[in-house]
């Protein structure tokens, strides 16, 4: 069935993937980027999509939904990232109308806005959460992370939130030489254990928010698989 | 007197006897000789290789002798004089007495580059003196067969550009084959004229031994892929004794054996195919099985499920692994049949993640879909050989499984289209007249494989005349001449204004293209009794090939369309049917809308799927695999990862980047699929690096 375009929400849908192999832990799904985000992290490689958000055009619901319909047979879902997800006052709205066209939905988010997260699952409006948890929960190293000021007190509710809520989920942590050693790294595990599905990834250099002050390179793959080694579940996500 | 007496032809002639000419002073012969001059051998060379009468022989010999003697050279060189013979014979306007009395011979100059430069018209070949070895040799021969096996119009055609005639440089070889380790299981290693014969094999690691000998054997014997029918179920008898660690070593040894072979063709590796099954595949189940010393071990093929099941998983652990440094190995190329029995088999999932898990990591998979009743031998590039009646009859006995496609000829397609401005009947009439050309051709190779055929055991294709089970080993009356297409996306780009990607209109009339190509090749078969099937041609060299002569002679309709770098020469032409490699279409529509090709292209196609850096989920590709079997046509797939290999550090990383992630070092080589098979970058032609650019890795698209 076609949606009903007159009730169509307009979350700032900048991009999307219509078959991701890397998305969605075991599943085929499509990603749609949204713009706009509230962390400055200087590594992250999204740079248009968070700086500037507006000189992008957002695409049409309606076009986008007529796009992917014929997908949905291959695909396990649809995985909504951005960007910051959670910013955007229409997404809860968008998620509706995602789950009332049958689609399963995967949130991607920094764990900063609980309120919505809690909104969204209390909807029942997600079948997976990925939260990039971008260090340990320090406030300084968290802040030079984030590249700004964090209140840690909305992580640690979001990561709660996560664990209470029965549904698949998984904490990502971009790894960056200068950001990130090997303490970190096992302190951000033990923090999380037992939560959940434990992910690094390593630092692409490419198209970064703030080349001045990251390193040229990520960290060199034997090093990589040495920080992976210290999850205790062992995951090594091959997402660029 | 008759035009050429009978029974004479491009074998005596081409038998190579000393140049014929001497002078006074001395002649350097090519019999590393030098003679002294003598006029008379001028004439015997005349007469033995042309038409022409003594008188007119004499008469040329005179004039040479003349010019010579007028001279203040101090020693000539047989082919020198040869050529002022062939320059006599042009004035006196002796045009057909020339082009018999031509020499076929490379320049100073390009013997001295090409013993320096590398060649990389295939990128499989590595530079080294065999390698330089075969291209003067294929060089020789190419001339040769255009000049001697094909008729002028043919030749023509090929060095226009209009058509390209595969491996010319092996005229005297079948272009490729696929065959069951039966022959070897139930007849040894006894091949014609080696210093020794082997009994047939009694464990499985002299099977192997046997398996990798006979390959080098036939690669010597065809111009391209040696592919192997259900490998790992024909090793399963040899299995039964053998720990899960021996069978590991076993598969160990036979990618090992395999990928470092660089002894065929010039110091390359064995163009080698492992077709491999899940279940026992139905043609199979009821065989009885051939095992140690060739004797049936009075179980069928169906109760050695279990033994081939281990050994393909073995293979894909080794594959997993990599070679000693994390790099994909380039052969064999593992080909798995996804059947409608695969499905119904216990443990297929398992399988199915195992074997995504390697397509993901290194890319070596090629899944083959075999829907329901069709049951192929898959090899090459994406050739594969569909079994019919009398194939199922064979299966019974399936050492006389064995396949060859005699030649590949392939059709310029967007040259057409320049040349029919916009008429649709014209482009057609074009189009069938050029699939006749094409039919003369493998007709000429035809006969010329069957004079050397007739030699038997005591001519030059003893190996594949030999009659172990009665019957040749190259089933001629079997064989099939593969007809292929490069650049339709450009052919219907310039006959229609949009890409196939672009627009219904164009996919349509892409559709319309390659359904005539069928007929015409359907109606050719019936009237000459030989099998014509359409082929995805892989085009390593030829997507280059002509988009650079239609550059060179097309200009104007070509420089709108050739993909590529113009600027760098880095140009090429679409492969095939498949869609612009830059194309931002989703790898589900890429498999649907090619799929669509794939059921009129009898002898193999493949849609191949970049995956750049991203490193794919196993579950989510295995979902994919699933859905291409269950929802579309598609004939064939493959996941192309890409690899930056050090030449300091020796680790390998993925993606293709500048610099090594270990350890900085810009010394680098790039890793990964040309056409059907993995190699380094720094070996490819320009018009693949120009492809290579504008490869799209299913990246997200955004707006502005």
């Amino acid at each position: 069935m076609r949606p009903n375009v007159a009730r169509l929400p307009v979350p700032a849908i900048k991009g999307v993937l219509e078959t991701s192999f890397v998305d969605w832990p075991e599943r085929l799904c499509a990603v749609l980027f949204l713009g706009g985000c509230n962390f400055r992290c200087p590594y992250c490689h999204n740079n248009s999509l968070v700086l500037h958000p507006d000189g992008l055009a957002s695409l049409g619901v309606e076009e986008l939904l007529h796009r992917l319909a014929p997908l949905k047979k291959w695909l396990g879902g649809i995985c909504v990232t951005g960007g910051e997800p959670t910013l955007d006052p229409h997404l809860p709205e968008f998620l509706v109308l995602l789950k009332e066209g049958g689609w399963s939905v995967k949130l991607d988010t920094n764990g900063s806005r609980p309120e919505v997260l809690a909104q969204l699952l209390a909807q029942g409006l997600l079948d997976m959460v990925a939260m990039d948890v971008k260090t340990v929960l320090v406030q300084e190293k968290y802040d030079r992370c984030a590249g700004r000021p964090v209140d840690l007190g909305r992580i640690h509710r979001s990561i709660e939130l996560l664990g209470a809520s029965g549904i698949a989920h998984e904490f990502r942590m971009t790894v960056v030489p200068g950001y990130h050693g090997e303490t970190d790294v096992a302190a951000w595990a033990a923090n999380l254990a037992g939560r959940a599905r434990l992910t690094l990834q390593n630092f692409n250099p490419k198209s970064t928010l703030d080349p001045a002050v990251v390193p040229a390179a990520g960290f060199p793959p034997d090093v990589f698989g040495r920080l992976c080694r210290l999850l205790p579940m062992s995951g090594e996500a091959g997402k660029k | 007197m008759p035009l050429k007496a009978e029974g004479k032809g491009g074998l005596e002639s081409s038998v190579h006897r000393e140049d014929s000419t001497d002078i006074a002073l001395f002649v350097r012969t090519s019999q590393e000789d030098m003679l002294d001059w003598d006029r008379q051998r001028i004439v015997d060379a005349l007469l033995r290789e042309t038409l022409i009468d003594r008188d007119t022989a004499e008469r040329i010999s005179i004039e040479v002798e003349e010019i010579i003697q007028s001279g203040k050279v101090k020693t000539v060189t047989g082919p020198l004089i040869r050529e002022m013979v062939n320059a006599k014979l042009l004035e006196m306007g002796l045009e057909e007495a020339r082009r018999m009395h031509t020499r076929l011979g490379v320049p100073l100059y390009d013997v001295d580059q090409l013993l320096v430069q590398h060649n990389k018209e295939n990128a499989n070949v590595p530079h080294g003196p065999e390698a330089t070895n075969l291209t003067l040799a294929e060089g020789i021969k190419k001339e040769y067969a255009l000049l001697h096996v094909f008729s002028p119009d043919v030749a023509d055609g090929h060095l226009r550009g209009d058509i390209h005639m595969h491996d010319l440089g092996f005229i005297d070889r079948p272009y490729c084959s696929g065959q069951s380790l039966e022959y070897i299981k139930k007849f040894g290693l006894n091949l014609p004229h080696a210093l020794s014969k082997a009994k047939p094999a009694r464990h499985a690691d002299v099977l192997l031994a046997h398996m990798i000998k006979f390959a080098a054997a036939l690669q010597s014997h065809f111009a391209g892929a040696i592919g192997w029918d259900a490998v790992n179920l024909f090793y399963a008898p040899y299995l039964e004794e053998l720990s899960d660690r021996e069978v590991k070593q076993l598969a160990q040894m036979l990618i090992y054996e395999f990928s470092q072979q660089a002894v065929a063709r010039g110091g390359q590796a064995i163009f080698s195919d492992i077709n491999i099954y899940w279940e026992v595949p139905k043609h199979f189940e009821a065989v009885p099985a051939i095992g140690p010393g060739g004797e049936y071990t009075g179980k069928t093929y169906a109760e050695y499920e279990k033994q081939a099941q281990r050994f393909a998983w073995a293979l894909f652990e080794v594959y997993k692994e990599g070679d000693a440094t994390g790099k994909p190995f380039f052969f064999p190329k593992p080909l798995v049949h996804i059947t409608e029995k695969f499905f119904r088999t216990e443990g297929h999932l398992e399988f199915l993640h195992h074997i995504c898990d390697v397509a993901g990591d290194k890319g070596n998979t090629y899944f083959v879909f075999d829907r329901g009743e069709t049951a192929k031998i898959s090899e090459c590039c994406r050739l594969s050989f569909k079994l019919e009646a009398t194939d199922f009859e064979d299966a019974k006995e399936p050492w006389r499984m064995r396949y060859s496609a005699l030649q590949n000829i392939t059709v310029n397609l967007p040259r057409l289209a320049y040349l029919a401005k916009g008429d649709d009947t014209r482009l057609f009439t074009l189009l069938t007249e050029r699939i006749q050309l094409a039919v003369k051709g493998h007709e000429q190779k035809k006969k010329f494989i069957e004079r050397l055929m007739a030699l038997g055991e005591g001519g030059p294709l003893s190996l594949l005349a030999m009659k172990l089970d009665g019957q040749e080993y190259l089933r001629l009356h079997r064989c099939s001449y593969l007809i292929g297409m490069v650049g339709l996306n450009e052919m219907v780009k310039v006959h229609v204004g949009d890409e196939l990607h672009q627009s219904e209109a164009a996919m349509k009339f892409g559709l319309k293209v390659i359904a005539h190509m069928n007929i015409v090749c359907k109606k050719m078969a019936e009237s000459t009794g030989m099998k014509f099937v359409l082929e995805q041609t892989p085009a390593e060299s030829t997507a280059y090939r002509f988009a650079k002569l239609d550059m060179a002679h097309f200009r104007a309709d070509a420089e709108p369309v050739v993909q590529g770098n113009r600027d760098r020469g880095e140009v090429y032409y679409t492969n095939s049917t498949l869609f612009h490699v830059g194309a931002p279409v989703n790898p589900i529509a890429r498999v649907e809308r090619e799929g669509l090709f794939h059921p009129l292209i009898e002898a193999g196609s493949i849609t191949h799927l970049w995956l750049g850096e991203a490193h794919p989920d196993k579950k989510a590709l295995a979902d994919f695999v699933i859905n291409v079997f269950r929802h579309t046509q598609n004939d064939q797939l493959a996941f192309s990862p890409e690899f930056t290999a050090c030449l300091d550090c020796g680790r390998t990383t993925r993606g293709l980047h500048d610099t090594c992630s270990h350890c900085g070092s810009t010394h680098v080589d790039g890793i990964t699929r040309i056409t059907g098979y993995f190699t380094k970058v720094s070996s490819w032609n320009k018009g693949k690096l120009g492809e290579l650019a504008e490869r799209y890795r299913n990246q997200g698209q955004f707006a502005n």
